[in-house]
């Protein structure tokens, strides 16, 4: 059986000529339907990219993406992406609860009051409830990225694409989004790729962590992650386990030369 | 309440002042009265006209024509700004020729205009039209060009492309660049307007203040002026608070 979300030999290179770059190469990754894998590696390895390949909105420069069986050539209907800057992403002409319902407009599907009650649905799900009427510049930080994810959600997709979804907002926050976050992928059993600079939080998450070197990108390992879940923010974090799988990562991100074994 | 007026009290104070040395200086003949009549005297010739009721006609002919040229303006500018912006073709078409006709003094194109169009309200329509047409074009493309990738991407993602794309995001987020593109088009429509109308000889503000000054009405010429002045104030104020409702945003 194939895989759900298969990346395949994806290449990307900017630039032309004797300026050219080169982000990633060859990197390949199955990814399994229902299943929430890492990307992790050090900032500026091409993780965005590598993403944004994914998502459809840059095109590789050679190899391919595979959704359940189709190749991957524009955004998706059914995959969404989170963007690591979030303050952007959101719409500032339109009010909470408009920008939560932008994807539904979109999609023309269910009625003004059904949209109205499920975007209503979703923020409270983040914590929301209240602020539909407020506008995304009205509010901080972790409140803005908490409308970002609810926006995605009430999109209702099979494939979730998050960009360091959490790097900026403050740690309290970051801890509580992550909880949040692994609530929802497990009660709706979505897939889930999420790309990350912070070891502590693929392993907290994920159940896989592929890494990624340093330009030109390979996938310099792939690591199970076989922390039993529910996970808890304070118990899953003291846990020997955790830290031993954290230790491991932690040593390839430092030491990289001794472990590139190539791709996997 | 208290705080607007600490705000405004410095600024008012200076313009009374201005008026009274103004005042003064009539009154001492340090400046012959007859060519710049004292504030009090223009006051009470404006007061008049007000009474009379001989504002309205001048004005609303003035202004009618300003609006009518400079909603052309607004429609043609946004709407051919957004297709430059977004389109590399059509933006490496009409650039140079843009970048030619751009900064031809409007007021140069009244006398050709005259030829082709006559003295009426299509001349004077147009004139205004051209005038504010520049610079919100060319607001509007760097607005356009200007937006964020994220937010482009983050539409893409849900499926918006195309003409939604372009009206749902793209319009809205150049549009803090356009409305100062507007402005600056207002304040060159209103002096092309007054310009075109001294030029013309056909009714207006503009051409009852050459008018004036060619009779040697003196007072009723400085009255109009006011008028005038009173009347841009306005509407630049008006301009200012639809933009602060329209987009609440920018301040952030
Ligand atoms: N549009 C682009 N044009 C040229 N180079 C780019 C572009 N986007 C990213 N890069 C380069 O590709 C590399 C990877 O960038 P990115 O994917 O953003 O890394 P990460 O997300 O891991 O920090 C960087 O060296 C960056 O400078
Ligand atoms: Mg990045």
């Amino acid at each position: 059986m194939t895989a759900f979300l298969k990346i395949d030999a994806v290449t990307k290179s900017y630039g032309a000529g004797p300026a050219v770059r080169s982000a990633l190469r060859d990197v390949s990754i199955d990814i399994q339907r229902s299943e929430l894998v890492a990307i992790l590696g050090p900032s500026g390895c091409g993780k965005s990219t590598f993403l944004q390949i994914v998502a459809g909105l840059i095109p590789p420069t050679s190899g391919q993406v595979m959704l359940d069986g189709k190749q991957v050539s524009a955004p998706p209907r059914d995959m969404v992406y989170l963007f690591q800057q979030y303050t952007k992403s959101l719409f500032p002409w339109r009010t909470v609860l408009q920008n939560v319902a932008f994807p539904m407009e979109m999609q023309r599907t269910a009625s003004q009051r059904l949209v109205r009650a499920r975007c209503l649905e979703y923020l409270a799900m983040v914590g929301l409830g209240g602020c539909e009427d407020q506008y995304p510049w009205q509010l901080s930080g972790g409140m803005q990225q908490r409308v970002a994810i609810a926006r995605a959600l009430a999109a209702e997709p099979r494939v979730l694409l998050m960009d360091e979804p959490f790097s900026a907002v403050d740690a309290l926050t970051r801890l509580e989004l992550q909880s949040l976050v692994l609530d929802i992928w497990a009660r709706q059993r979505l897939t889930v790729l999420l790309v990350t600079h912070d070891v502590d939080e693929a392993v907290f998450m994920a159940d896989r962590v592929a890494m990624l070197s340093a330009r030109p990108s390979v996938v310099a390992s792939i690591t199970d992650i076989d922390l039993p879940r529910p996970r808890d923010t304070m118990g899953t974090r003291e846990s020997a386990r955790f830290l031993s799988l954290r230790h491991g990562l932690l040593d390839t991100l430092l030491h990289p030369t001794a472990h590139v074994v190539g791709n996997v | 309440m208290y705080r607007a007026a600490t705000r405004l009290l410095p600024g008012l104070a200076s313009f009374v002042v201005v008026l009274v040395i103004w005042e003064l200086a009539g009154r001492y003949r340090y400046v012959n009265p007859v060519l710049l009549p004292p504030p009090s005297v223009i006051g009470s010739t404006l007061w008049e006209i007000v009474r009379s009721g001989a504002l309205l006609e001048p004005l609303g002919q003035t202004f009618l024509l300003l609006f009518v040229g400079y909603a052309l303006a607004c429609l043609f500018g946004i709407a051919l700004g957004l297709v430059m912006g977004r389109s590399e073709v059509i933006y490496g078409l009409l650039e140079p020729l843009i970048e030619l006709l751009r900064p031809i003094p409007k007021a140069a194109l009244v006398p050709p205009l005259f030829l082709f169009l006559g003295f009426g309200a299509t001349m004077k329509i147009t004139i205004v039209a051209l005038a504010a047409f520049f610079p919100i074009l060319i607001a509007t493309i760097q607005g356009v060009r200007g937006v964020d990738r994220v937010a482009i991407d983050t539409a893409r993602t849900f499926g918006c492309t195309g003409l939604a794309l372009n009206l749902r995001i793209i319009l809205p987020a150049s549009l803090p660049m356009i409305a100062t593109g507007m402005r600056v088009g207002l304040g060159l429509g209103l002096i092309l307007v007054v310009l075109a109308e001294m030029l013309a000889g056909d009714g207006g503000v503009g051409y009852l203040i050459l008018d004036m000054q060619r009779s040697f009405a003196v007072r009723q010429m400085y009255a109009w002026i006011v008028i005038l002045a009173a009347a841009g104030l306005a509407i630049n104020a008006i301009f200012v608070f639809v933009e602060a409702r329209a987009i609440p945003w920018r301040a952030k």
